[in-house]
């Protein structure tokens, strides 16, 4: 696991990833589950009175207050943070804040470090940093779990191990812990999720440091979120004698009352519930008398790219509150899994962030891997644009002329054609005429199984064929009628 | 000031473009002091009855008892169901109590307990959750590491959202403590081909006794 992309192999792993019988089996079985918890929050949402566009309204609006001020709302988390006991440090890039993170274990003497799941970690590879000073990090979050112990990243970002079936887990799980692997089904998910219990129990107790993401930063009370089912997060930021918050800089919400509007979106986006099980706020670290809680607390806030989106096309983005909805109703997602993105944030979302953290000539095909269906934009709810962010990704890369010779040269006669309406309607006839001659007739109809000019496009698929007359004349046809 | 943060900062607002930060913090931070709410969900005509309905549809176990003085009892009546012994780890602040035939420990919790007993700070009837302080004696462990968590929920102190929890907490404490936890039922887990198992980290059971009427 590391903060490498692979962004860049992102067809060729597509083209696994369609192959891979059991992946495919695992996403089958996981979308409809997504959409349909998804459906059941909004039902509930409806139910109390409120109205989804309403509700959006007033979450982008808050999210984009924040940006409006960003510099300003850091500093007055900051200092409230400060005065309620906390440190707070700086990291322009994944690798400082892993530095950052790598010298204060050194410092305060820590052997182990429990983990509640935190994207930024993911970003800064983190786990690696941690283990090649010799520290041990155990993920808890039990998705974060057994895609540690299959030594992969996450594959979505509320599901981590979305894409691993049972018989996977039970084959992770029988080796970590040195016992003959069963044969498992549905019915002993309880056993196994017990037995990870059992295991991160230990750890939990073990621990000398522990490290959180935060889903929101309030910044009237210098105060991290953190929203989880498991409990995995309150042990994290309970036990262990050294809290640390890794975090990104454009988490910040103003209020408590801000807050508390999230949280009416935030869970049923993600998984449907009306609320998590788990929702802390914590404020500096143990106070006098207190019997429990950390000595010390640390945040880490990260730009890692960040802040190069203010003020520009790209802004909107940074709204994101991380719920997953966007690729739980992405049919590209859904086709290929989260790893095919090859970076930290997979799907519509994934989709923007990879190429505008870790470079434009970085993931060049990620703006394209896009129906154009909006589903994410629809059910986005702090109104992201996210099919705008693509095309605009896809504009800046052939500014910078990113796109391949032969892309831009079509670009480029196109734009003449649509500019020439005769040359254009002459080609469209021809074209048509062409095409329908190629189709062939078989017991299942006309079809092009074989389109020499793009193969890609036939490679998995026929394309039907068409009248043989383009628009035009049709409509001039009918019109003579 | 380190490298970092200035380095941030500076490209922060050469993005925003905005100039003078001192004036936007002062109008800023004055906007705090009012913070308005966002839209309300409809008010339920009877809080009790929907934190009840929600808490059940999170999977806790209710239990309803007319005065403090029956807690005890309705504690043993449901250890006993259990099969549980007649003993838990307490928050300090009951300590005052008569817990009759229950041997009670008060303290933060250990790995050994195997039940926990807290009241809570209030509780919210739109999402059926417990809002929990942590205060010396109130040590959040104990509604953390036991398997099974017991809470009770004095009904005057149910309101209806996380804002007017908000609100209590601002009237009645006017900071925030280290930790503020809100609970909504049993831990649970999804993580395994989307199943959902109670009791992943956290509490396997949680026991609410809702007192007075
Ligand atoms: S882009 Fe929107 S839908 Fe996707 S994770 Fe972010 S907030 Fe959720």
């Amino acid at each position: 696991m590391s903060g490498a992309s692979q962004a860049m192999h992102f067809k060729a792993r597509a083209g696994d990833k369609l192959a891979d019988r059991i992946l495919q089996g695992a996403l089958k079985k996981a979308q409809p589950l997504f959409t349909a918890k998804r459906r059941k929050g909004m039902a509930s949402l409806a139910a109390d009175g409120l109205d989804f566009a309403a509700m959006r309204a007033a979450a982008q609006a808050i999210r984009q207050r924040v940006l409006d001020d960003l510099d300003v709302w850091l500093e007055i988390f900051e200092a409230r943070a400060v005065a309620a006991g906390a440190e707070v440090l700086w990291a322009r890039d994944g690798a400082e804040a892993a530095r950052l993170i790598v010298e204060l274990a050194q410092r305060e003497g820590v052997r182990t470090v429990t983990k509640s799941k935190s994207m930024l970690s993911e970003e800064a590879g983190l786990n690696a940093a941690l283990t090649a000073a010799g520290i041990r990090p155990v993920e808890t979050d039990l998705g974060e779990y057994i895609v540690q112990l299959a030594q992969e990243p996450p594959s979505h970002i509320i599901a981590p191990a979305v894409h691993k079936t049972i018989a996977q887990v039970e084959a992770l799980f029988a080796e970590a812990h040195g016992r003959p692997q069963l044969a498992r089904t549905s019915a002993d998910i309880p056993k196994m999720a017990d037995e990870a219990r059992q295991v991160l129990r230990r750890d939990f107790l073990a621990a000398d440091m522990g490290i959180s993401g935060a889903n929101f930063l309030i910044a009237e009370t210098g105060s991290a979120a953190l929203v989880t089912n498991e409990g995995n997060g309150r042990m994290v930021t309970t036990l262990p004698r050294l809290h640390v918050v890794l975090t990104g800089i454009e988490k910040i919400v103003p209020t408590l009352e801000d807050f508390a509007t999230l949280m009416r979106l935030l869970p049923r986006s993600a998984t449907g519930q009306d609320i998590s099980n788990y929702v802390s706020l914590l404020t500096g670290s143990r106070r006098d008398g207190d019997l429990d809680g950390p000595q010390k607390t640390v945040f880490v806030l990260v730009d890692n790219g960040r802040a190069g989106l203010l003020g520009g096309a790209f802004e909107p983005m940074l709204r994101c509150i991380r719920c997953g909805a966007c690729m739980n109703h992405c049919p590209v997602y859904f086709a290929l899994g989260g790893h095919a993105y090859g970076w930290v944030y997979p799907g519509p979302m994934g989709s923007v962030l990879t190429p505008l953290y870790t470079g434009l000539e970085n993931a060049l095909d990620l703006p394209h891997a896009s129906t154009g269906c909006n589903q994410c934009g629809s059910v986005c709810p702090v109104g992201i644009p996210l099919p705008d962010l693509l095309h605009g990704l896809r504009e800046a890369q052939n500014a910078r002329g990113l796109r391949p010779p032969g892309e831009r040269l079509t670009m480029r006669l196109w734009g003449w054609l649509a500019r020439h309406p005769r040359s254009y309607r002459l080609l469209i006839r021809l074209a048509a005429r062409y095409l329908h001659w190629l189709g062939d007739d078989d017991a299942a109809g006309r079809r092009i199984r074989i389109f020499g000019l793009a193969p890609a496009w036939t490679a998995g698929r026929d394309l039907p064929v068409g009248p043989g007359r383009s628009f035009f004349e049709q409509y001039a046809a009918r019109k003579r009628d | 000031m380190s490298d970092a943060r200035a380095a941030i900062f500076g490209q922060l607002r050469a993005g925003l473009g905005k100039g003078d930060a001192t004036a936007r913090r002062a109008a800023l931070e004055a906007a705090l002091a009012q913070p308005p709410r966002g839209p309300q969900p409809q008010r339920p005509a009877d809080l009790a009855a929907r934190f009840r309905g929600r808490a059940e549809a999170l999977s806790s176990t209710v239990d309803a008892v007319a005065a403090r003085a029956d807690v005890p009892a309705a504690v043993l009546r449901y250890l006993g169901a259990r099969g549980l012994p007649p003993q838990a780890v307490a928050t300090p602040e009951l300590a005052g109590a008569d817990w009759g035939a229950l041997s009670l420990r008060f303290a933060a919790a250990v790995d050994a307990d195997s039940v926990g007993i807290s009241g809570c700070f209030c509780a919210i009837a739109e999402t059926g959750s417990l809002m929990l302080l942590s205060a010396p004696e109130t040590p959040a462990t104990v509604s953390l590491l036991p398997e099974t968590h017991i809470a009770l929920v004095d009904v005057h102190r149910i309101v209806p959202t996380m804002e007017d929890a908000f609100a209590l907490l601002r009237t009645e404490r006017g900071r925030l403590p280290r930790a503020v936890n809100f609970v909504s039922g049993p831990s649970r887990t999804g993580d395994i081909e989307q199943t959902i198992v109670l009791g992943a980290h956290g509490p396997r059971h949680v026991h609410l006794i809702l007192i007075g009427s």
